[in-house]
């Protein structure tokens, strides 16, 4: 270890230790309260270290970020925001709901599934002292959020009618859905609905909010200080501050974490994180299950070949999933099976796993007439791997008779051009961590461009149904169906779901127990 | 003419070719593939949504007419705002162009007096320690910054640890605040900078050496170092100047590439994020902004080499 990296840990334990001193009792209050029905113990045997700060980096977007998450499209821009404001709710399995609620203390589905209402948890406080009421969810659903650009806040737009949406009192809120359904509460706490104050326009360094981190300072580009929030709901972070750094390039993330200027590197690329295996110093903390990406490839469904059932599913059999993983990704990701969403409650994980059956592949594109059939498949570097694996599927279509190529357009290209990528024959192309029906209603039902020719009116019917039943059971056999068809006859190969690839300091913890992995939470977070 | 004269004239047809290329950036961002739509509205937004933000951006409207809204708004001084983000251009250009200019001074301040002097004694005294040095120098420059970079990292921030491999500036710092920082990426642009500059500047350093003028001097008794500064270098400044001028120019290239390797916070790596999310706005305003820069060092180094050439006599 260099004199370098000494001389910084020696400074910032030294800083810590005086700041502990100097809150001491403040502190000792503080960890008295805990958020109600959630732990928060990192390990067996082992009590947090209070105190010092957290510096974590991560992919930003330059100058263009903003404080305005709503309009923020980088990680960075909700990373920052989940720090600094409250939230309505975690996904959590363990959760009687499925989800850990935030500044709500439940959600009420109304029985004929016409309206959701959320309960605000009383004794919430902004910085500023005046108590988080109706108003402030409100503001903060139907004028902020429901104006947003996003994909993540369209997910709710496309699900609640927010133009309709009320209070009722100061402690609950109303929301209409725009048609039945019962998982409502997967997609209103899926972490990135964020409470701010009512009237909010314009997002200031100084502004209150309630989240578990107070922001003292920011710049585009490089990143933003936050000093803890001592009277944030539920749990007061152990941490006295945090500092998020944007860092673009995937190496230069790893090398400031290797060489002591960052604790926590978010998303590296497989092969840094491969790097990073002897470092001592360092430990891998890839996302769990559902927070994977599901790494894909779309089969065009309105032209030759594809809209034969038997060449799709013969592209299917050809894939070598376990070789991907394998090479890949050195063995860190999750075998796919041609269904988006694993993990999520409602991921009908029922079906049998999709078999590598060449011998099969090429009967079937035999007898679909498509022997020797050549095909161009396109892909970018959007996310780390897509390339890698697109050039592995190519071999393994060559391998049932396919006359298989890949086009490799440049950073940047692949999604630009939109009706372009959508009318591309095969695309290699990547699935956030989204609940499995709501994202196929938003995405695939009703002939979407993003469907690539995937027209199946009883599917969407199938998903809407269930989506719409109360009863689980029914929901997953209904659910379960929908898939299944998708399975048989749908056009998406789905071969590999990887994790982030994030790498902490040693002795560094609590970051991975927020259960938004994808986009990190620091509220528990500890240094070693 | 007269020096101003000459200034004058120089700077005019700068203005010109500053319009002419700001029309060419437009045009090259019309001509890409794709637009800010993806980047704003997500990639599984519907037909209907996407035509939507593209309407709020004001892409429906013909490409002539979006480039005579933004050169009105430019004359005034006002770039208008990003489309990711919705940042003014204006203040990305005033937070991030100075820490590149920084860039920029630091390594023209390593690369020139060290290839004056390699410059001079190759040119000077010929034999190997010239061949060692021209072919080590065009070497280097057909290099890639990246590599350069990559083994400068390699030797001082990973094996030696002298360095840090990354430009982590203090949050509401500047690179200043860390000089340290600063480092790994000027030695990485002076390394290309330089091997350009010696080799130009050899050159003329020996044509120099070769006129009559420097025969008479040298048969007059003047050698060495009274030979190089009286006699060669103030012949051989204008052209040198130029050819600094000119490595000047290849810098804007490479700083976009070593910011990116070191995440320094420069306007190289903006640009670079801008294109990448088809931020219209962002990429005419910084691209202009670095063609009026490069533009202003060009008619800088004219008029400076012009200045010592007339000074010497030898004014065209």
């Amino acid at each position: 270890m260099s004199r370098q990296i000494d001389r910084r840990a020696f400074l910032r334990r030294g800083a810590a230790g005086a700041a502990a001193l100097a809150v001491g009792p403040g502190l000792l209050a503080a960890c008295s309260t805990d958020e109600p029905g959630s732990a928060g113990n990192p390990g067996p045997g082992s009590s947090p270290r209070s105190g010092g700060t957290l510096r974590a980096a991560f992919v930003g977007g330059g100058a263009s970020e903003t404080l305005d998450f709503f309009n923020g499209p980088s990680a960075l821009d909700l990373v920052r925001a989940r720090a600094w404001h409250g939230t309505l709710g975690n996904l959590d399995p363990s959760g009687p709901d499925g989800v850990r609620y935030g500044v709500l203390e439940g959600i009420d589905i109304a029985d004929d599934l016409s309206a959701y209402t959320l309960r605000v948890r009383p004794g919430v406080r902004f910085t500023d002292g005046s108590r988080l009421t109706s108003a402030d969810i409100l503001h903060s659903l139907s004028a902020l959020a429901a104006r947003s650009k996003l994909p993540v806040y369209r997910l709710a737009a496309a699900n609640f009618d927010l133009a309709r949406a009320k209070a009722d009192g100061d402690l609950k809120v109303v929301l209409p859905t725009l048609r039945p359904i019962a998982d409502g509460r997967l997609i209103l706490c899926q972490g990135n609905f964020l409470v701010v104050k009512d009237g909010t326009k314009d997002f200031r360094e100084s502004m209150p909010s309630c989240g578990p981190f107070r922001l003292t300072g920011f710049t585009a580009g490089q990143g933003s200080a936050f000093e803890r929030y001592d009277d944030h709901y539920g749990h007061v972070p152990h941490l006295d501050g945090l500092e998020l750094r944007s860092i673009a390039d995937s190496t230069a993330r790893a090398g400031a974490l290797t060489g002591g200027a960052v604790d926590f590197a978010h998303d590296l690329s497989p092969v840094t994180a491969r790097t990073l295996a002897d470092d001592a110093k360092v430990e891998l903390a890839p996302t769990k299950s559902p927070y994977l990406v599901g790494l894909s490839f779309q089969l065009n469904m309105s032209a030759e070949p594809f809209d034969d059932p038997r060449v799709r599913e013969a592209f299917k059999l050809a894939v070598d999933r376990e070789a991907m993983v394998n090479t890949v990704f050195y063995g860190n990701a999750e075998i796919g099976n041609d269904l988006p969403s694993l993990g999520f409650p409602d991921y009908a994980d029922g079906i049998p796993q999709r078999a590598h059956d060449p011998e099969r592949a090429r009967a079937l594109l035999k007898a679909a007439g498509a022997d020797g059939v050549k095909v161009q498949l396109t892909t970018g570097p959007e996310t780390p791997g897509m390339v890698e694996m697109a050039t592995l599927f190519v071999e393994d279509l060559k391998k049932i008779g396919v006359r298989a190529s890949v086009r490799e357009l440049p950073p940047g290209q692949l999604y630009a051009d939109f009706p372009a990528y959508s009318a591309l024959p095969v695309a290699g192309s990547y699935q956030m961590p989204v609940p499995a029906l709501s994202t196929y209603q938003m995405n695939t039902a009703g002939g979407s461009p993003s469907a690539f020719g995937w027209k199946k009116p009883e599917t969407d019917a199938l998903v809407a149904e269930a989506r719409a039943e109360r009863d689980p059971e029914r929901a997953r056999e209904l659910g379960t169906r929908a898939q299944r068809t998708r399975w048989d006859e749908g056009n998406q190969v789905v071969p590999v779901f990887k994790p982030n690839l994030n790498a902490r300091a040693k002795g560094v913890d609590g970051i991975s127990d927020d259960l938004f992995e994808q986009f990190p939470g620091f509220s528990r977070a500890s240094l070693a | 003419m007269n020096l101003l004269a000459f200034a004058a004239r120089r700077l005019a047809g700068a203005v010109v070719l500053l319009v002419l290329l700001s029309a060419a950036v437009f045009a090259a961002t019309a001509v890409l593939p794709g637009d800010a739509v993806s980047a704003v509205a997500g990639v599984d937004a519907s037909a209907a949504q996407r035509a939507e933000v593209r309407a709020g951006l004001g892409l429906d409207r013909p490409a002539v007419q979006r480039y005579a809204d933004w050169a009105a708004g430019a004359v005034r001084g006002d770039l208008g705002r990003g489309f990711v983000g919705e940042r003014p251009v204006a203040d990305v250009l005033a937070t991030r162009l100075p820490n590149s200019l920084l860039l920029a001074a630091l390594t023209l301040a390593v690369t020139a007096p060290l290839a004056t002097l390699l410059g001079l004694w190759t040119g000077l005294r010929g034999g190997v320690a010239d061949r060692v040095v021209s072919t080590s120098a065009q070497i280097l420059a057909a290099v890639p910054e990246f590599v350069v970079a990559a083994l400068l990292v390699a030797v001082l921030a990973v094996w030696l640890e002298v360095l840090p491999r990354v430009s982590v500036i203090p949050l509401g710092g500047t690179p200043l605040d860390v000089p340290d920082a600063l480092v790994l990426p000027v030695l990485t642009l002076s390394a290309v900078g330089l091997a350009v500059a010696t080799r130009l500047l050899r050159a003329s350093v020996a044509d120099t050496a070769a006129t009559p003028y420097c025969e008479a001097a040298r048969l007059n008794g003047v050698r060495g170092v009274r030979l190089a500064v009286r006699h060669i270098l103030p012949n051989a400044a204008g052209p040198a100047v130029q050819a600094l001028t000119l490595t000047t120019g290849a810098l804007v290239g490479s700083a976009v590439v070593v910011e990116n390797v070191f995440d320094y916070p420069g306007i190289g790596r903006e640009l670079q994020l801008a294109v990448a999310a088809r931020d219209v706005p962002m990429v005419q305003g910084i691209a202009t902004a670095l063609v009026a820069v490069m533009l202003a060092v060009l008619v800088l180094g004219d008029v400076c080499a012009r200045l010592l050439g007339a000074r010497e006599g030898h004014g065209r």
